[in-house]
This record gives structure tokens, C-alpha cells and sequence, in this order.
């Protein structure tokens, strides 16, 4: 009698246990997550609005307005912004949904950005990485070139370069 | 004996003798009529516990301060009568006590009147004991007085619970032998409201305990009961004693809450004891445990800084240990040849 409750508690443990760290691991990605959008929605950043995409907490939509002052200026650029089920242990995948002509983002929207991957921590949130976003919108990063092309016209000739964004700015993001 | 201690009675009510007054209108009626019985039945339990020295000490005191509280306009006039009748010693206290005013009088009025209540050579003791701390000031006075208290008025309120409830109504019947006593301490309460200045508070509060029958000499959350009273293995069965060990913890709360985050950086959810007092990194950082051990398992960089966490440092032991080793040689060398 004693051996097999005995058995059957530790049958049922293991089970248990792995429900449970499976449910933890996404409700606490979820907490996280939506945490993250209480403190959005509570103090905006300035310039930058994100939330999440229709009811899935884990795929959100984000703007951010060109700095003005840059070729960017007046552009209002979409972005979508995927979690990770392991979020914040790994990077939110960020992708420019608005053509853009900036020498970290290529021809598919996808973004060159350092934080976003090898230098993510799971202390940054969201906000700061539009925040870093935005920041490269005035200061190209020059360690994460996705399109040299770009790049090198940025370097060679920059109101040819300037030029071309606002091109496109007025284009694509307007 | 007894004039010292009608001196230090009269020390001790003169200030309150003087709401005394006031008091009387909602006084206890019955408190008067019973007087004769009450006295007798004081000092047959006066002689129960006479035996136990300082504490009937404090009791008496205790006695003394709440003599008053319940009894009314015509119980003053008793105390009166009762100070004709031991006018001389009165008459000693007073020169005795030469700063006593004319409240004070009437103080020593209260105070005779107390110790007539208190006849037998122990209630005088008492109130002889009682003189010191109604010199001294009102708090210590209360200290005092509570001592007493607690030490037998509650052992003797318990044992006349039972009694007690059903005599509550002012006048009730012959069961006065155990009743006394409870109503006799209810009366000091009173009293003891009107005694020291600073208890106004406290005589708001207290009636309805009285009211109630509580037997309790001091109620767990009284705000003038003496957090750093004695002695009684009771004592230590109140909430109170759990009430002054929670005052200790509150500061600690606050200092979690002060110096650590309420909730972990990285998953939001509450930081428990143990993750606030676990500080893995040295740049501050702190996160709780289940992040921690998920950030090792995988980069094992602080989320803060960025850096390793030491954990895999002391993970790698080794090369480490080799490290401390030649220090420790080396150290030890130069040990040697200072000796």
C-alpha cells in the first residue's frame, strides 16, 4: 500500500514539474511582456508608440517618428516587434515594416543592431530598444552594416546619402 | 506606615483627583453601595495574595490609582467622610508633603479614601510601595501600576471570569465574594483613567473593555501598557508580545523595500526574501534566483553589466585555485624567513 502511493507520488512528480516549468517559462515571459506594456502605455517614450498587434501579447506593432532634424524627419516608420516564448533571456526580433534608406536596415526590414543580438540583456526592455533604434536613425552604426553600399555613400558623400533617405522617407514613410 | 503611605497618595491623585470630578457623572453607582462589601471582600483577597510581595506591592498601587475612576458624586462624599475620620493623618501627610495644593488635598482625600478601602496592614504596604512611583513621573507611575496589574489582577481576573460577566449590572447579588474582586478591579481601571495626565486617550478607550468584562489587566493592543513588562509567563500568551515582535519586523519591511527592487528586473515577479538578499553580481544588479540560474544556464553574463557572472569563476575553480595557491606559498615564504 505504503509503495505503490509511494510510486504513484513519484510518478506524478516529474509530470508535474515539467508542466510546471513549461507554464512558468511562458507565463513569466508573458508577465514580462505585459508589464512592459503597462510602463509604455504609462510613460511613452517620446517619438515611439508600441503595443501589441490585435490580442497576441507576443507579436506587437511599433512606430517611430523620424528625429526631425534628419533626413528621416516627418517619416513615420512602422516596425513589428516578435517575442520569444524565452523572453527576455533572448532577444525581441525587430523588423522595419516601413522601407527605409539607413545603412542597418536591409532591403527586407531586417535591423542591424547590436542589442538586438549579441549585446541583449534581459534588462532591456522594449522602450530602450526603440529608444536605440531611434538613436541610430542620427547616428548610423558603423560595427553593424547591413547594407555597405549605403554605408560607404554615407561616409563618401553624406548630402548625397541625406538626399536619398529623405527620398525615401518622403516616399515610403509618409 | 500609614500616613507615608496616605502621603504618597496624595502625591500620586492629586493631579487626577481633580478630573475626578468631572468623572463622576458617568461614574459607577453601585460602586458606592457595594463600598462596604467591596472593602471587606479587598481585604480578604488582600490577605490571599499578601504573601507575594513586591507584586501585591504593585497591586495595591494599582488599587490606589484606580480607586476612583468609577465612583461617583457620592462616593466622593464617602471619601470625604473618611478623611474626617482619619483627619489627623491627614493632617500629617500634609505637612509632610508641603507642596500639596488644595487639589492636592482632595488628592490625599482619594488616597485615604483608597487605603480606607484597602484596610489591613498589607493594603497600606501597598500604598506605601506605590509611593515611589507616583512621585515619579506619570508614565513611570503607569509602569508601575500596570506592573502590579498584570501580575495578580489578571491571575485574580481570571479566576473571577466567570463570575464576573453575570455581575456586571451595578447591582448584583450576594456572589460578591468572588465579584468583589472583579468589580473592584474593574473600579481601578476606572480610576486608574483619571490618574495620570497623559492617559485622557486612554480613558476614552478604556470603559468599553471595563464594560465588557474583559478580565485582561491590560489589553493586548494598549497603547500605555509597557512593552518592556516583565515577568509574566502570561504576558508572553498575548497577542501583544506578537504585536511588539511584528513592530521589530517592520523595519525590516521597510528596509527591503528601501534598498532592494520589489520585484525582479527581468521577470517582474516579487522578489522573496532570499532573491533580495541574493546580490550575484558586484556591479548591484539583482534578479531573482529562477533568472539567475536561467541566465547561467545559458550566456551567464550579468544582465545588468554584462560581464560573466563570478559564478563561473568559482565554476572554474582550478585555474583559480592555482592562482591563490602560489599567493599563499609566497606568503607563507615570506613568514618563514621574517621568523
Amino acid at each position: 500500500m505504503k509503495s505503490s502511493g509511494m510510486i504513484g507520488s513519484s510518478s506524478a512528480t516529474p509530470s508535474s514539474a515539467t508542466a510546471w516549468a513549461s507554464t512558468t517559462s511562458v507565463s513569466s515571459s508573458g508577465k514580462r511582456i505585459q508589464r512592459e506594456m503597462l510602463e509604455l502605455n504609462l510613460d511613452p517614450p517620446p517619438y515611439c508608440s508600441a503595443g501589441p498587434m490585435g490580442d497576441n501579447l507576443y507579436h506587437w506593432v511599433s512606430t517611430i517618428m523620424g528625429p526631425p532634424g534628419t533626413p528621416y524627419g516627418g517619416g513615420i516608420f512602422f516596425l513589428d516587434i516578435t517575442f520569444p516564448s524565452d523572453y527576455p533571456f533572448n532577444p525581441p526580433k525587430v523588423t522595419f515594416k516601413t522601407r527605409i534608406y539607413h545603412c542597418n536596415v536591409d532591403s527586407s526590414g531586417n535591423l542591424g543592431l547590436d542589442i538586438l543580438k549579441d549585446g541583449w540583456s534581459p534588462a532591456l526592455t522594449i522602450s530602450k530598444v526603440l529608444f536605440a533604434i531611434r538613436s541610430i536613425f542620427t547616428n548610423p552604426d558603423s560595427h553593424n552594416l547591413l547594407v555597405p553600399g549605403i554605408a560607404h555613400l554615407y561616409t563618401v558623400d553624406r548630402p548625397k546619402h541625406d538626399q536619398l533617405a529623405a527620398e525615401w522617407t518622403l516616399r515610403f514613410a509618409k | 506606615m500609614v500616613s507615608d503611605s496616605i502621603a504618597n497618595a496624595s502625591a500620586a491623585n492629586s493631579a487626577p483627583n481633580a478630573r475626578d470630578f468631572a468623572k463622576k457623572k458617568r461614574a459607577n453607582r453601585s460602586a458606592k453601595l457595594k463600598q462596604c462589601k467591596l472593602d471587606a471582600r479587598r481585604e480578604q483577597w488582600l490577605s490571599q495574595v499578601k504573601n507575594k510581595g513586591s507584586g501585591e506591592d504593585s497591586r495595591g498601587e494599582s488599587r490606589q490609582q484606580s480607586g476612583g475612576g468609577h465612583q461617583s458624586l457620592e462616593n466622593l462624599e464617602t471619601r470625604r467622610r473618611r478623611d474626617d475620620e482619619n483627619g489627623s493623618v491627614h493632617q500629617d501627610s500634609d505637612s509632610e508633603s508641603p507642596s500639596v495644593s488644595p487639589i492636592g488635598l482632595t488628592g490625599v482625600l482619594s488616597g485615604n479614601h483608597s487605603s480606607g478601602n484597602c484596610t489591613g496592614s498589607s493594603s497600606s504596604c501597598s500604598s506605601g510601595s506605590s509611593t515611589g512611583c507616583f512621585s515619579g513621573s506619570t508614565t513611570e507611575e503607569e509602569e508601575g501600576g500596570d506592573d502590579g496589574c498584570l501580575d495578580d489582577w489578571e491571575a485574580v481576573a481570571d479566576a473571577l471570569a466567570a463570575d464576573e460577566e453575570p455581575q456586571n449590572p451595578p447591582f448584583d447579588p450576594p456572589p460578591e465574594g468572588e465579584t468583589v474582586g472583579g468589580v473592584q478591579s474593574r473600579g481601578e481601571h476606572g480610576k486608574k483613567l483619571v490618574v495620570p495626565d497623559n492617559s485622557r486617550s486612554e480613558c476614552v478607550k478604556r470603559p468599553p473593555r471595563t464594560a465588557s468584562a474583559n478580565n485582561q489587566a491590560w489589553r493586548p493592543d494598549d497603547a500605555f501598557r509597557p512593552q518592556s513588562l516583565p515577568n509574566l509567563s502570561k504576558q508572553y500568551s498575548f497577542p501583544n508580545t506578537n504585536r511588539h515582535y511584528g513592530g521589530g519586523a517592520i523595519p525590516w519591511g521597510c528596509s527591503k523595500a528601501i534598498s532592494v527592487p520589489s520585484s525582479c528586473p527581468i521577470c517582474f515577479e516579487d522578489l522573496d526574501k532570499t532573491d533580495s538578499s541574493f546580490l550575484p553580481c558586484l556591479c548591484g544588479f539583482r534578479l531573482c534566483l529562477f533568472c539567475h540560474k536561467r541566465i547561467l544556464e545559458e550566456d551567464g553574463r550579468c544582465p545588468g553589466c554584462r560581464k560573466p557572472y563570478e559564478h563561473e569563476c568559482s565554476e572554474a575553480e582550478p585555474s583559480l585555485l592555482e592562482g591563490s595557491l602560489t599567493f599563499r606559498l609566497t606568503r607563507s615564504h615570506s613568514m618563514i624567513t621574517r621568523a
